[in-house]
């Protein structure tokens, strides 16, 4: 534990914080997922550009040419790579429609207005609305993730 | 009735090097607080304890701490209500430790007090000589009423994942109070409280996950304030114009 000068130790919980939710309420585990995929399509987005680059006008050839899309495809069309995308999808799905639910409740709606507190007292803006709204969110990746999975794994054309 | 495991972290930090966890049996009774138990602990067993408290009966504000790994008031808190057979007491996470399980709140106070939280009025001289009242509508304060109960205990800010990572965040408690009183009706400073707090560490570094509100032990719900205060921090609109504040009432001459 580092010292904060005055005879005190700092102990503030850093990088831990955030990412852990642990003791606490459902709504701080959307949080730490939104923020993790966020970040995970992050780097997928900035893969992506990357391949596609790469595809178009890279080391590989001047345009987009045979050869190219072959090395490109090589990567991607295999079981590992048909499982990222799955996961791409699963986490975009979440993260949008997570983040409109985030967007609503910055615009104060769907979250209840004050008034006066009667006990054992349930803060309004962790009430139902905003649960359901983060189930509904789990359930459309699930959803979309399975969907994708069907499609890259051969089930569907 | 077996006795209870009170564990608790030790660590003076003029001394030393790291935090240890060490063991106390405490006899339980019925309708016994964590805060019961570390004063039986610290007048039967081991008088150096550093803990702080007052009132007994969240209104202070001061025994905050982290109680089997959740920040809450150990006054509010039965051991019977975490299991009965172990509780484990720690200093709050996000503030500095002076000695065991008090800690610094020096900071969370000035961000407090950085948000005005008092009524500014445009008329300082009938703010400070009355010659009336403002007056407020019960519509109207039930806007702010649940905000006011506010005792500055730290709780929230000690949950917040967001001060965990930033140290210029204000912390929920002081964005709700932010809010509280820019929403007052009697208020006329909210162009300038929201303007202030329009910036990369100010109220767009809240995500909303809610855990100030989950732990608040007044039922302030930080959380709630704090998006009802980005609405008005992205438009740059107070919740109610200067000159749509209370005017100042005097009562009529009762004739008399
Ligand atoms: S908002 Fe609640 S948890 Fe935060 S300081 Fe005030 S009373 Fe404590």
């Amino acid at each position: 534990m580092s010292s904060e000068g005055g005879g005190k130790a700092r102990n503030r919980r850093g990088l831990s914080g955030w990412l852990n939710p642990y003791h606490y309420n459902f709504e701080r585990w959307a949080y730490v997922f939104q923020r993790v995929t966020g970040i995970a399509i992050l780097a997928y987005v900035i893969g992506h550009l990357g391949d596609t680059s790469f595809f178009v006008g890279g080391p590989i050839g001047t345009g987009p040419s045979q050869s190219s899309w072959t090395f490109i495809s090589g990567i991607v069309e295999n079981s590992f790579g048909h499982l990222i995308l799955v996961l791409v999808v699963l986490v975009v799905i979440f993260h949008g429609t997570n983040g409109l639910r985030l967007i609503a409740s910055e615009m104060g709606l769907i979250l209840g207005r004050p008034a006066s507190i009667e006990y054992p007292y349930k803060p309004r803006s962790l009430r139902l609305g905003q649960r359901a709204l983060i189930w509904a969110a789990i359930i459309l990746a699930v959803v979309g993730a399975a969907w994708a999975a069907m499609i890259l794994f051969g089930g569907l054309a | 009735m077996k006795d209870l495991k009170l564990v608790v972290q030790r660590f003076d930090p003029v001394k030393d090097a790291s935090p240890k966890m060490v063991e106390y049996a405490v006899p339980k009774r019925e309708g016994m607080t964590v805060l019961d138990a570390l004063l039986y602990a610290r007048d039967y067993v081991d008088h150096s304890i550093g803990l702080r408290f007052s009132c007994r009966q969240a209104s202070c504000g001061s025994c905050g701490m982290k109680i089997n790994g959740r920040p809450r008031l150990a006054c509010y808190t039965q051991v019977e209500e975490l299991g009965g057979e172990k509780v484990v007491a720690q200093p709050m996470d996000n503030f500095a430790i002076i000695k065991d399980l008090v800690t610094d709140l020096g900071s969370f106070f000035d961000k407090h007090k950085a948000v005005t939280p008092r009524l500014v009025r445009e008329d300082g001289e009938e703010q400070e000589r009355p010659t009336g009242e403002y007056l407020m509508t019960p519509g109207e304060l039930s806007k702010v009423l649940q905000f006011t109960y506010c005792i500055k205990c730290g709780l929230c800010t000690s949950s917040c994942p967001t001060v965990a990572t930033d140290e210029r965040y204000p912390g929920p408690q002081a964005l709700t109070q932010a809010y509280r009183y820019s929403a007052d009706a009697r208020d006329q400073g909210g162009a300038e409280r929201i303007a202030a707090l329009d910036n990369s560490h100010g109220v767009w570094r809240c995500h909303f996950a809610g855990s100030c509100s989950y732990v608040c032990p007044k039922g302030v719900d930080p959380a709630l304030g704090i998006q009802l205060l980005k609405r008005h921090v992205m438009t740059g609109k107070p919740p109610h114009a200067k000159d749509e504040a209370s005017k100042v009432w005097k009562a009529p001459e009762s004739g008399r």
